[in-house]
């Protein structure tokens, strides 16, 4: 599998310096940002307003545009902005800064664009969706909290882990396979309250971006999809508060310049309050429990120069539990989890044909566990903190070539758990050794325009992880899981473990014609950090465990084709897509399996096979008083392993063969908004038991009646389907005030308005009365009705 | 602002008090494969612990909360020997295991004649009338003695709430451990079963040390509790370890748990217990 990489990627660079040639065409490079609070866009488009030739802003609002040098006009547009035509006559071509005016409410009822985005149907992506931040906060919601995660979910391709789970499934995936990234850090554990909602901020993001297929080269890490968050950078013209009282928790935002148009802040800022409004209510015997969570994102970002911006950003995030006993007040458990991130990021324009940006990121996902109790007590410490440097480059060398390269690095530390404590007099200290590791990959790709009807985008992006000392290896027994006593010593720096891997990518687009094309897309990726857990969703406890001698890499190839057509002038988006996704050397635990302080994990995972094919449709309608999306997804996703379900293959947990959603939102009039949501989809994959038995014999002395309780026996796995999923919500927002200097809304939210009992687990209990087990069904949100108060100033 | 607050909080009070939601539900669940299900004890110390038990497994909804006894079937307990790396199994000592309480607990095999001996290797037998057989192989290992037994009242709750912890020494041997709580003046146990708390205890990382084991849970002033401190082997804690998580499955996130059986033929375990038996009043002296 190891191929020669340097040679490969000069071979690579050669060829795509030679097939670009010099063109003739002029270069115009720049930033397009919104005029009242100086944000730049992301996927905003620039187009040549003489010729169909265009191009979007990057996830930093930049452009780099190759045009005739007669060129005299471009059109630039953005969604909830106004499009601007800009005469270039006169006008310096380098560091353009084009300012899009946003639609007022009364425009964005009224105007109907003749100028539509076609992004969809003209560029090489495919299976990608993008998502404002505005978007994300108007839709309906649990507890009246907007949530990226689940906002995601109503999109086809994704599924959702449940009703209390952040988790997300992206064309039979697991929830470890999303590289979910906010500022380019990665998020370990995306979730707060146990995965009831994640850790993003509705105030702080400005818009997301999902990719389930067609990855390009400048991803990877993970088999099924990337998430972006991208958050916003602060108004650098005006100070600005706004927040939000939610049912659970509230908002604070803060943004201004610092220097006038130069530089920005912005501190945003939420906590939950679950544990105040429900003290009154809690009794005596449970007070001193509570539970919260808040973070805290910040932001401040330089103009440093006509060539230079930078960025710095930051999250802290935590969730508290307190627990102490109802029945002895000396035990006391505190539970906590949380992800901290730091990034640095300069841009620099080399010259309007090349763009950079290097990034320095620090990330740890920490849980800390501390139970006393009257003889002693215990501290659990366990985590995983990454550093990472990486540099991405854009050149345009040539109108129809648009060339990404890069290196990206990261040493991880995995923490699996330290344990020290004592009982009455006897002390106890025990950890499973940390790991060590560096993670490599160096990329380049090129989006090659070849004629007016057909591009690409090819790349490859080579990548290498190595698990290096110092660790001491415990080797033991593979029947009784038993230590031998031997060890293997690794020094500082030594080599466990090498993967070097190949990621070949490409994207094809045929355009039929102005309105509809045809693309495909070929990706492999490989993943070698490995998420430990039993469950189907997330959890504070799971562990991140790296690739080691034992565990493999896992590898997907995804295969994708799909057929995009515009209708209305681009007013209305469709798309049909299909893929096919093999993925190897896919991880399982041992039905039964310790994974909380398990100095031998490895010998409680099963490796297998997956498979994952399927069709989705959309239509998405993105502009006007009326707008939203349809989303249909046939899907079959399957999993085999030689040790479990013996060796046939079975339904993944979150196979789902139907799965349908629907967004409608729709603007009233001037103070009113409404959205409706309903999702429908086939029920979960899970495994019930067919049998039982009667075990742990004993008879009352004083009774004599026999005393046993009974073991379920399991056969098949994933053999039971529960219940489908299905519920609609409606949400309605009123514009309660709105002056230039303040505005404030609120927003009423009703949720599974049918009151859908849907499924989150089932269980079983003896009845005696009848002499049978009975089965029952738990379900978590019956109608729920709550309300936000939004405000801006 | 105040009547918002106000809403705010009788919304959550409402939200809270809506939410989470259960209903019984019917479940088409296709016959399942009968299978054998064995629970063999025998220990060093009492004879309440020497039995066999054997059962079948039933269909899930089957209409039955009762053992599911099997009849009729030749029980046999080998004492072997080791010498060097090898066990011997005599004819010579095996003794039968016979299902005296047929009429009142049927499945149940006892012996009056057994006794368990500490260092010795055991081999269990069961051969059933049509035709099935199970075999299984155990030792009884050497049993711990309690080194210290300490409990407290809590402060100024004299009258409720009482816990304790003890400890005992741990070898450098593999002696993995199971532990029976049982609460209540008769200080035997007819069967494991009339324990009232369970605990098994891993071995593979803790030697040579103290090995402390503290009781969460609270007891009562003047409570009797009998402590059952067994000794197990490796396979045999495999086998409760498994079956701890398998009877006690459920909830959201559980996952289908299955027994690692140290028998063939059936489901289940043949244990060995060096079995230690300690008892304490919680009382002020």
């Amino acid at each position: 599998m190891f191929l020669n990489f340097p040679k490969i990627i000069v071979s690579l660079a050669s060829f795509l310096i030679v097939n670009s040639l010099f063109g003739q065409n002029i270069f115009i490079s720049g930033y397009v940002k919104d005029s009242t609070n100086g944000e730049t866009l992301i996927g905003a488009t620039i187009k040549n307003k003489e010729s169909t030739a265009g191009t979007v802003t990057n996830s930093y609002g930049y452009f780099s545009l190759s045009v005739p040098p007669n060129t005299t006009q471009l059109v630039c547009s953005y969604v909830g902005y106004q499009s601007k035509i800009i005469q270039l006559k006169g006008l310096k071509l380098f560091n353009l800064q084009v300012a899009l005016i946003p639609e007022n409410r009364e425009v964005k009822e009224l105007i109907i664009k003749s100028d539509r985005l076609d992004k969809n149907v003209k560029s090489t992506e495919m299976s990608r969706i993008e998502l404002s931040g505005e978007k994300l906060k108007s839709l309906p919601v649990v507890f009246g909290e907007p949530d990226v995660l689940k906002a995601i979910t109503l999109m086809p391709g994704i599924k959702s882990g449940g009703e209390a789970s952040t988790g997300f499934y992206v064309r039979g995936g697991g929830p470890d396979q999303n590289l979910i990234l906010m500022d380019e850090a990665v998020v370990y554990n995306p979730s707060h309250l146990f995965g009831f909602l994640s850790v993003f901020n509705s105030d702080a993001v400005k818009g997301i971006e999902v990719i389930k297929g067609g990855m390009p080269a400048n991803y990877g890490g993970r088999l099924s999809s990337i998430l972006n968050v991208n958050m916003r950078e602060g108004n650098n013209q005006n100070f600005k508060y706004s927040g939000g009282i939610g049912l659970i928790s509230s908002r604070l935002t803060a943004e201004g310049p610092l220097q006038k148009g130069k530089s920005s802040f912005l501190i945003s800022g939420r906590r939950t309050y679950i544990d105040v409004l429900a003290r009154p209510f809690i009794p005596n015997d449970l007070a001193g429990n509570s539970y919260y969570f808040y973070d805290l994102n910040l932001k401040l970002n330089f103009i440093l120069g006509e060539k230079d911006r930078l960025f710095v950003s930051g999250y802290f995030g935590r969730d508290i539990l307190d627990f102490k006993s109802p029945t002895n007040r000396a035990v006391n458990f505190n539970l906590g989890w949380g992800n901290s991130t730091a990034t640095l990021r300069w841009n620099h324009v080399f010259s309007p044909k090349l763009f950079s940006n290097t990034s320095i990121v620090f990330n740890r996902y920490e849980l800390f566990n501390d139970f006393k109790f009257g003889a002693g007590g215990f501290s659990v410490r366990s985590g995983l903190v990454d550093w990472n440097i990486k540099s991405d480059f854009t050149w345009s060398p040539h109108a129809k070539h648009q060339i990404k390269y890069g290196f990206n690095y990261t040493f991880h530390t995995f923490t699996p758990g330290i344990l020290s404590g004592s009982v009455g007099t006897t002390s106890i200290n025990e950890k499973i050794n940390k790991q060590y590791a560096n993670e490599y990959a160096l990329y380049i790709s090129d989006e090659w325009g070849v004629n007016q009807r057909f591009s690409l985008n090819y790349g490859l992006r080579a990548v290498a992880f190595q698990l290096i000392g110092p660790y001491t290896q415990n080797e033991f027994d593979n029947d009784t899981g038993l230590p031998t006593g031997k060890t293997k010593e690794y020094s500082t720096g030594q080599t466990i473990a090498f993967y070097p891997r190949l990621e070949p990518r490409l994207n094809l687009n045929y355009l039929i014609n102005e309105v509809s094309s045809i693309k495909a897309s070929y990706t492999q990726t490989y993943q070698f950090l490995h998420l430990a857990t039993t469950s189907g969703a997330q959890f504070p406890l799971d562990l991140w465990v790296p690739s080691s001698r034992l565990i493999k890499p896992q590898m997907a190839r995804q295969y994708a084709l799909g057929y995009f057509r515009n209708l209305k002038q681009n007013q209305y988006e469709t798309s049909a897509e299909i893929y096919y996704k093999p993925m190897l050397n896919q991880i399982e635990f041992r039905p039964g399996a310790n994974l909380f302080f398990n100095q031998n994990l490895e010998n409680e995972m099963v490796f297998g096979e997956g498979l994952s094919y399927g069709l989705e449709l959309f239509l998405r309608k993105k502009e006007g008083k009326f707008n939203g999306w349809i989303g249909y997804t046939w899907s079959r996703t399957t999993r085999q392993f030689d040790e479990l379900n013996n060796g046939k293959p079975y339904f993944y947990r979150y196979d789902r063969t139907h799965d349908f959603s629907i967004l409608l939102s729709y603007q009233i009039n001037k103070k009113w908004a409404s959205n409706f949501v309903f999702v429908y989809g086939t029920g979960n994959a899970t495994t019930l038991p067919d049998s039982r038995y009667a075990y742990r014999f004993g008879i009352d002395p004083q009774t004599g009646e026999p005393l046993f309780v009974f073991v379920d026996r399991y056969s098949d796995v994933n053999s039971y389907r529960l219940p489908a999923y299905h519920r609609a919500d409606v949400s309605f927002t009123y514009l309660s005030k709105q002056t230039k200097k303040y505005e404030s809304s609120w927003n009423f939210s009703i949720y599974n308005i049918y009151n859908r009992a849907n499924p989150y687990f089932i269980y079983f209990l003896p009845d005696i009365e009848s002499q049978t087990v009975k089965a029952y069904m738990v379900y978590l949100f019956p109608i729920l009705p709550s309300v936000q108060w939004n405000f801006k100033f | 602002m105040n009547h918002k607050i106000v809403y705010l909080v009788l919304t959550f009070i409402g939200t809270i008090s809506f939410s989470s939601c259960e209903k019984e539900i019917k479940i088409d669940i296709p016959a399942s494969k009968q299978e054998l299900v064995v629970e063999a004890s025998i220990n060093q110390l009492s004879i309440n612990f020497n039995y066999v038990i054997l059962s079948t497994t039933l269909d899930y909804f089957n209409p039955s909360l009762s053992l599911n006894a099997v009849r009729g079937a030749e029980v046999y307990i080998t004492e072997g020997d080791v010498i060097g790396t090898d066990t011997l199994f005599d004819v010579a000592n095996r003794v039968q295991f016979i299902d005296y309480v047929d009429t009142i607990f049927p499945g149940i095999y006892l012996s009056p004649d057994f006794r368990g001996v500490a260092g010795k290797p055991y081999q269990l037998e069961v051969f059933l009338k049509d035709g099935r057989s199970i075999t299984g192989k155990t030792f009884i290992p050497e049993p711990k003695s309690i080194d210290s037994l300490n409990f407290w009242f809590e402060p100024n709750n004299i009258d409720t709430n009482v816990f304790f912890y003890m400890n005992w020494m741990d070898g450098p041997e593999q002696d993995n451990y199971r532990l029976t709580l049982k609460k209540g003046f008769l200080p035997i146990l007819t069967g494991w079963g009339t324990g009232t708390r369970f605990y098994t205890l891993d071995d593979s990382q803790i030697n040579n040390q103290p090995r402390p084991f503290f009781n969460f849970s609270p007891y009562k002033y003047n409570d009797t509790l009998h402590i059952y401190l067994a000794t197990i082997g490796r396979k045999e804690f495999l086998f409760w370890d498994s079956f701890r998580g398998a009877a006690n499955n459920g909830g959201p996130f559980a996952t289908p748990v299955s027994v690692k059986s140290n028998v063939s033929g059936a489901i289940g375990s043949f244990t060995g217990y060096g079995l230690t038996q300690r008892s304490v009043i919680f009382r002020k002296e």
